[in-house]
């Protein structure tokens, strides 16, 4: 097992050397790192010379307890067959992070142009973060978890006097 | 009423479709043109602008942005004009219930004529939609006398 | 024909610009309205014929499908799964199943994952096919359109068959398993489909028709640099000359044991891109083949008895699936903190690369006429781009 995980635990070597920063392998073409805010750009400009061209995803958990954002970046190497995923957090009061859009260009920016809509975390350096799914949306950012959907639901569509909508509030 | 239904029985000889369809009606509508269903057996045909058309296909969710656009297509048609509505999500929300950006009940938006359930309908059901509308204005489509008779009872 | 058809006789679009000189800058709207696929507008700016800019316009199908995962329990999520993308609703269950069952670390019995490749590739098989209906009718090729269509149904009837929907399976590919059985016969049925479309096939003849070739040779060329930093992913990339398949490189469910091929072009135009899909189509009927031939007896769901939901847990951790739909690459994050439902899903759909910068690198520069072209041979949904 372990002399079949030899590719995986080799890009961990190459990402430690540099960033002094532990991953873990979790399965066969899985890596997960976890790195600081401040090291993220650094890190994502060695992976992609490590050959890790495609992103595949970015990503963002919400933990309102905690008071942060988490984001996740899903990068897939055609040449390597690895999956590496880098997970660093932000401050959710002040959620601004530098932008990857010189790495990967167009590709990161519908990514953060998304995510800007959907959890209002800012990019720095990515110049288009116009809303892209919803129009004329006035309220919070809708997928952090405080955003009380149902509620919203029920307020924007709902009619409690009305005799067949009243189960949607029990 | 008296007079609009002769309106409509002198205009609805063939119905004559506009398509705002999302995914799952496209999927499961598009098979209608197809030669399986062939729906252009009952005169049936889809135009490229809401201005030739005679019925409204809406199928499927309508987010708070696309049923702007249903609006203003539903005001470019001309009278007389009958809108079908397909799918649960249309009558409340189906699968999108608890979404929030999407319309709950067609109704509030847009005049629904006949609204046809199904996650999503098949295509069985739409005929019988397209055939109630004959019925309804008392028309009875040139290949399909036996269908429409069958159905007055 | 073709060679009796010189092209100097033709009038190009350069003898046009000459003839109609001047300002002919205006905005056009492709969509959302347009009989090609669901809800999608695309704003162009033109000048003449020629396209200088293009601006996607997505959000009509927007339902918040991740948030709407937050809330409901994994079977109730397999259901919903379906609904990502109607044209691929079994590829989809495929992605979110493999999530949960990655988290729970359920081993799968060998007769469930058979079943699921099964289903998986006729639904690529069937997704395939509307895309070459819908991409003859873009192309003014209505037979095509009416016969893709009318095999294609055909598939659908063997999906009424074993998971009870035409299009949506309602969760047949759940965690743990699958949900029912393969019925009584369903085997020399599903046989009998694939003679017939390999009948189509055999008819369509390769697409080698004059229509196709001269609407898309040499249309939306794609260099191999500019597909990866797009970030194209499935046959789009593959029609640039990268060998790469997620089937293949990331095997997932029982891939590595099959047989089959990854088809690759070099060209990069709309022409390889729609040859590419004819090929996949023949790989995926060998692959269902294969499965037919060697699929074994057993359980089709573990735990076998359906456990009340209030007792499911889902452990905590995060996976990240990665599976190969018929548009590309179909990812799922999934993060779990122990609870019944998930704590966040992230769907990652082919087409939200596809169809946004893709497609505008694409049409930059192209002719109006091409855009039909262009938009159907990236085969792309709407639905799985808005979620």
């Amino acid at each position: 097992m372990a002399e079949s995980l030899h590719k995986e635990s080799k890009v961990i070597e190459d990402i430690s050397a540099k960033f002094k920063i532990a991953g873990k392998v979790q399965r066969e073409r899985r890596v997960w790192v976890t790195i600081d805010k401040d090291e993220l750009i650094a890190l994502c400009n060695f992976a992609k010379g490590l050959g890790f061209e495609h992103l595949s995803a970015i990503s963002v958990t919400d933990w309102p307890e905690e008071g942060t954002f988490e984001l996740t970046y899903h990068l897939w190497s055609y040449s390597e067959r690895i999956l590496l995923t880098i997970k660093t957090k932000l401050d959710r009061a002040n959620p601004a992070v530098g932008s990857v859009v010189p790495i990967w260009k167009e590709n990161a920016q519908i990514h953060e142009r998304e995510l800007h809509e959907l959890f209002g975390v800012e990019f720095e350096g990515n110049e288009d973060l116009t809303p892209l799914f919803l129009e004329d949306w006035d309220g919070p950012p809708p997928f952090r978890k405080d955003f009380d959907w149902k509620e919203y639901v029920r307020q924007q569509y709902y009619d409690q006097a009305n005799e067949r909508e009243r189960a949607y509030y029990d | 009423m008296v007079e609009q239904a002769t309106k409509m029985k002198r205009l609805i000889n063939a119905i004559w479709i506009f398509n705002w369809f999302n995914s799952c009606g496209f999927c499961e509508l598009i098979p209608l043109v197809g030669s399986r269903w062939d729906m252009e057996r009952f005169g049936m045909i889809i135009t490229g602008t809401p201005r030739h058309a005679d019925v409204l296909f809406i199928a499927g969710y309508q987010t708070l942005k696309s049923i702007k656009r249903a609006q203003v297509i539903y005001e470019q048609m001309p009278d007389p004009k009958a809108v079908i509505a397909l799918g649960a999500c249309t009558m409340s929300g189906g699968m999108y219930w608890d979404s929030y950006n999407t319309i709950k009940r067609l109704a509030d938006y847009i005049p629904v004529n006949i609204y046809i359930p199904g996650c999503p309908p098949r295509p069985e059901a739409v005929f019988e939609a397209c055939m109630k509308i004959f019925h309804h204005v008392g028309a009875v489509p040139p290949h399909g006398r036996k269908f429409a008779k069958a159905h007055r009872g | 024909m073709t060679k009796q058809m010189n092209e100097k006789e033709l009038i190009t679009i350069e003898h046009i610009e000459q003839i109609i000189p001047g300002d002919t800058d205006y905005n056009f709207y492709f969509g959302p309205a347009h009989s090609g696929s669901g809800n999608f507008g695309v704003k162009l700016r033109i000048d003449g014929e020629k396209v200088t800019s293009a601006r996607a316009d997505p959000g009509y199908l927007h339902r918040g499908f991740e948030k709407l995962m937050e809330y409901r329990i994994p079977m109730q999520n397999a259901v919903l799964s379906d609904r990502v993308c109607v044209l691929e609703a079994l590829n989809w269950n495929l992605v979110h199943a493999e999530a949960v069952d990655e988290l729970t670390g359920v081993e799968i019995p060998q007769r469930a994952r058979y079943i699921r490749v099964l289903m998986a590739e006729m639904s690529r098989l069937q997704s395939h096919l509307i895309w070459y209906g819908v991409m003859s009718l873009a192309l003014g090729f209505d037979t095509g359109f009416k016969m893709a269509f009318g095999y294609r149904d055909y598939i659908l009837d063997i999906f009424e068959l074993i998971t009870g929907g035409r299009v949506y399976p309602a969760g047949y590919i759940c965690p743990g398993g699958v949900r029912r059985d393969l019925p009584d016969g369903s085997e020399d049925k599903i046989k009998r489909v694939l003679d017939q479309t390999e009948e189509m096939m055999q008819k369509m003849k390769d697409f080698d028709n004059i229509v196709f070739s001269r609407r898309t040779k040499g249309v939306g060329t794609l260099r191999t640099e500019d597909a990866i930093r797009l970030g194209a992913t499935g046959p789009v990339l593959r029609a640039c000359g990268v060998e790469t398949d997620v089937r293949k490189d990331d095997p997932y469910e029982i891939y590595d044991e099959l047989d089959f091929d990854i088809p690759v072009r070099e060209e990069g135009d709309a022409y390889a891109r729609c040859l590419i899909r004819g090929r996949e189509m023949e790989e995926s009927i060998k692959i269902i083949k294969q499965v037919l031939d060697r699929i074994p007896q057993g359980n089709i769901r573990e735990p076998a008895k359906i456990t009340p939901p209030s007792r499911v847990k889902i452990p905590e951790g995060e996976v990240y699936v990665r599976n190969e739909l018929a548009r590309g690459e179909g990812c799922a994050y999934m993060r779990s903190v122990g609870g019944g439902e998930p704590y966040r899903v992230k769907l990652r759909g082919p087409d939200f690369l596809h169809m946004i910068p893709v497609l505008e690198h694409l049409l930059k520069g192209s002719q109006i006429a091409d855009i039909p072209a262009i938009y159907w041979s990236l085969n792309i949904c709407p639905a799985d781009m808005d979620r």
